[in-house]
């Protein structure tokens, strides 16, 4: 049995609407990261996890394996780094730079680096 | 190079080898040793006689159109200086370096001319602390052998000073010759007042072990003696010699001085009963751990770790001082191990304390006990030998369970010995499982640097991983030594190069005094270009800053040295510095840390500065896919005998 027209069309408006939401949402992520990378910059982070966040003087954090809370947690009660607080880094920046770190992709495999997988 | 003029008649050391050698010099000119017995005497002194007449026409005819006395007033048949140089010659102290200065004129001149400027050479440097740090580096590749530093009165010692702090801390030889004026009414008006001193080595006496002022030839000769054997005796360090102008240029006249040659101090071992007390606290631990600094003087010391080591099958925590401990062998371990030691050896540690605690980096410093609080402590080495109170070398007084004085090095055979007597058949049978745990414990920490090298493999600026493993492909198959030190590149080195030999690692500064790390370089790489080996130095651009002259060195003497930097553009440690004082303040840190510490707006281009100094060189390097090529250019240099740069910008770490 086919459908009736308008419940085809009801059918597409929602996945048109649930496409839109996603690439919305997408551009969202994209955004916070792009922003998050300018911030991760600003407020050099890089001097001690690198500019790929891939550590240096101090743990890698790039691609971040920790939730949001943690990352947080890290950032703002620490024994280790400065404790940067709300008031020089807030809530908000603070997540963009942690969409930025989750967006770093992967590196090569070990495998395809001659230099690291040889001797 | 000037050479020796050997046309203008008998010189002094000719004299001597032609004359009357050995025995009856000695007779001649010091009736205590024609006492002593011909052999003797003939053995431990060479004499300087007075020329004879004819020898005397011979050197010192009178040059034509002078009168007698006027060549008495114009020239200088035998000056001290002369002699110096055959005290240093006695010492065998291969180099010396120096920027040249007035107060030691005399000694300069005789070098060149008297003793041909070879063993010792001569070598030019465009700073005092480029020369300090060249003997500092050149010693501790050579076995603690020492070179010479001949340094400008107080101005001198005062640029030296920074670099002879570094040499201190970290227990290293080297013999300083300080130009100076004693006598007031001999100084020429303006610069030979204003650069002599009343005491001139006290600027530099908080940090040396010892230091005289010979008033002498005779004086001059047992100071260098006593001065070389000091130096040479664990603890070593950096000794200081203040040699008077007049001295150098005055008639040797009637003296005639001897050399008493140095006999070598046998140095100070762990008293027996303690070492079978450490013995058996080892041998009886359940997780044992030995912690290494300031230890390894050459590879014996390194072998001998390892056979205490594979003895009791515990884990080496080397902390890099030296080289103490091959990074490939199976019982090298990260200092994680520490927290779980019931028993800690620690071997010529800097920092006692600080091994088993931690004081954190917060507004109110708190301690924290890193070590378990029932872990007992051997400490073995010679701090507590020798130390000073001015500047706060000696780190923070720890109590340690065990104490023993003596170099460790030399009491680590007694100690083996000991603990193999000790071990019981059911301790040795526990052997097997703990090689097998350990040698599974460091193939993971392998495992996990390999991985971590790949995050940033392709970044711009490039990662130091990169930077260390793309000259690891050129370096591994060749005899090469590192002569930096990797702590700020993330110990890359350490962490994934085969470093298993003494001489591949060289350390750190000692007192991380900046502008040691270039010209220690160019030293180490003096000593190995004996050995033909590849010298490798990653270079720190602020570090390069304060000394960029010594590359000018490294080229006019021809010291082949592979230079990569690791210019990250700023110091980067106070970056972090900076921005940990702004975020505990809550006052934000954007770009806030740039000012004061960064080594950009302008860039610097190190490929140039190089270049100017007459070094090949490329860079700077910013694609990591453009290092290797640039690499193999520079090692063709620099298998031509000379020095290479290549400038690589890195990231902070």
């Amino acid at each position: 049995m086919l459908a009736k027209p308008c419940t085809v069309a009801r059918a597409l408006s929602a996945l048109l609407i649930l496409m839109c939401v996603e690439v919305s949402f997408a551009q969202d992520a994209d955004q916070a990261a792009s922003d998050g990378r300018a911030l991760f910059t600003a407020n050099q982070c890089w001097q001690c996890h690198g500019y790929e966040g891939q550590g240096g003087a101090a743990v890698r954090i790039a691609p971040t394996l920790y939730p949001f809370e943690a990352f947080a947690r890290l950032v703002r009660h620490t024994n280790l780094m400065p404790a940067y607080s709300p008031n020089v880094l807030s809530d908000e920046k603070l997540r963009q730079i942690y969409e930025y770190v989750r967006s770093v992709p992967e590196p090569p495999a070990l495998e395809d680096i001659p230099e690291l997988s040889g001797d | 190079m000037t050479t020796k003029n050997k046309s203008a008649g008998v010189n002094r050391r000719q004299f001597l080898s032609g004359a009357t050698a050995g025995v009856a010099a000695a007779a001649l000119t010091n009736p205590a040793a024609a006492q002593q017995g011909s052999s003797q005497a003939g053995a431990q002194l060479a004499a300087v006689t007075p020329p004879s007449a004819a020898a005397e026409a011979m050197e010192y005819d009178v040059p034509e159109g002078y009168s007698a006395e006027e060549a008495r007033e114009y020239f200088v048949r035998h000056p001290g200086s002369d002699f110096m140089v055959d005290v240093i010659k006695d010492l065998e102290l291969p180099f010396i370096t120096t920027n040249p200065g007035s107060s030691f004129r005399g000694l300069h001149e005789s070098i060149v001319n008297y003793g041909g400027n070879s063993k010792p050479e001569l070598l030019t440097c465009p700073h005092e602390e480029q020369a300090i740090a060249m003997a500092h580096g050149y010693a501790k590749v050579a076995g603690g052998k020492p070179i010479g530093v001949l340094v400008h009165g107080t101005v001198g010692l005062q640029h030296a000073s920074m670099a002879m702090y570094n040499a201190w801390c970290d227990r290293v030889p080297m013999v300083v010759l300080g130009g100076n004026h004693f006598d007031a009414t001999e100084r020429r008006s303006g610069v030979e007042w204003s650069h002599s001193a009343q005491d001139a080595a006290r600027v530099v006496r908080d940090f040396t072990k010892w230091d005289d002022a010979p008033l002498s030839l005779q004086h001059f000769s047992e100071s260098m003696a006593r001065a070389y054997k000091i130096a040479t005796t664990p603890p070593m360090g950096p000794v200081v010699v203040i040699i008077d102008g007049h001295l150098q240029e005055a008639e040797m006249g009637s003296q005639a001085p001897t050399i008493p040659g140095v006999a070598p101090t046998v140095p100070p071992r762990g008293g027996a009963a303690a070492l079978e007390e450490a013995a058996r606290w080892l041998v009886e631990a359940e997780n044992p751990v030995i912690v290494v600094d300031l230890m390894a003087h050459d590879q014996d010391g390194v072998e001998r770790l390892i056979e205490l080591a594979e003895a009791l099958q515990a884990p080496v925590v080397n902390q890099a001082g030296r080289m103490n401990f091959p990074n490939t062998h199976y019982l090298s371990q990260g200092s994680g191990v520490v927290a779980q030691a019931d028993v800690i050896l620690g071997l010529e540690l800097y920092d006692t304390w600080g091994l088993l605690n931690t004081l954190r980096d917060r507004v109110h410093r708190d301690e924290q006990r890193i070590a378990r609080p029932d872990a007992r402590v051997i400490d073995i080495g010679v701090k507590d030998l020798f130390i000073k109170s001015n500047y706060q070398s000696f780190q923070r007084y720890h109590a340690s369970d065990l104490s023993i004085a003596g170099d460790a090095q030399e009491t680590l055979p007694s100690l083996t010995e000991e603990v193999r007597q000790q071990m019981s058949r059911a301790r040795r049978a526990s052997n097997s499982e703990r090689e097998q745990r350990w040698r599974a414990a460091h193939a993971q920490t392998r495992a996990r640097d390999l991985d971590a090298a790949r995050y940033g493999w392709g970044a711009s600026p490039v990662s130091t991983a990169r930077l260390y493993m793309e000259l690891w492909q050129l370096v591994k198959d060749r005899d090469w030594a590192l002569v930096s030190n990797d702590s700020l590149q993330s110990r890359w080195a350490r962490r994934l190069w085969t470093i298993d030999r003494h001489y591949q690692h060289i350390g750190r500064a000692g007192g991380a005094g900046l502008g040691y790390g270039a010209p220690s370089a160019v030293g180490a790489a003096l000593a190995h270009r004996a050995h033909g080996r590849l010298a490798i130095n990653v270079q720190r651009d602020g570090d390069l800053m304060y000394v960029p002259g010594i590359l000018w060195t490294a080229a006019h003497h021809e010291i082949p040295l592979l230079s990569v930097t690791h210019n990250n553009r700023g110091y980067h440690q106070e970056f972090m510095h900076l921005q940990r004082m702004a975020a505990r303040r809550q006052r934000g840190i954007d770009g806030s840390s740039r000012v004061g510490n960064e080594l950009d707006h302008p860039a610097i281009d190190f490929a140039k500065v190089a270049a100017g100094m007459g070094v090949w060189s490329e860079g700077p390097i910013t694609d990591p896919n453009d290092l290797r090529p640039a690499l193999i250019r520079a090692l063709d240099v620099v298998d031509q005998g000379e020095p290479a740069l290549v400038d690589v910008i890195c990231q902070p770490r």
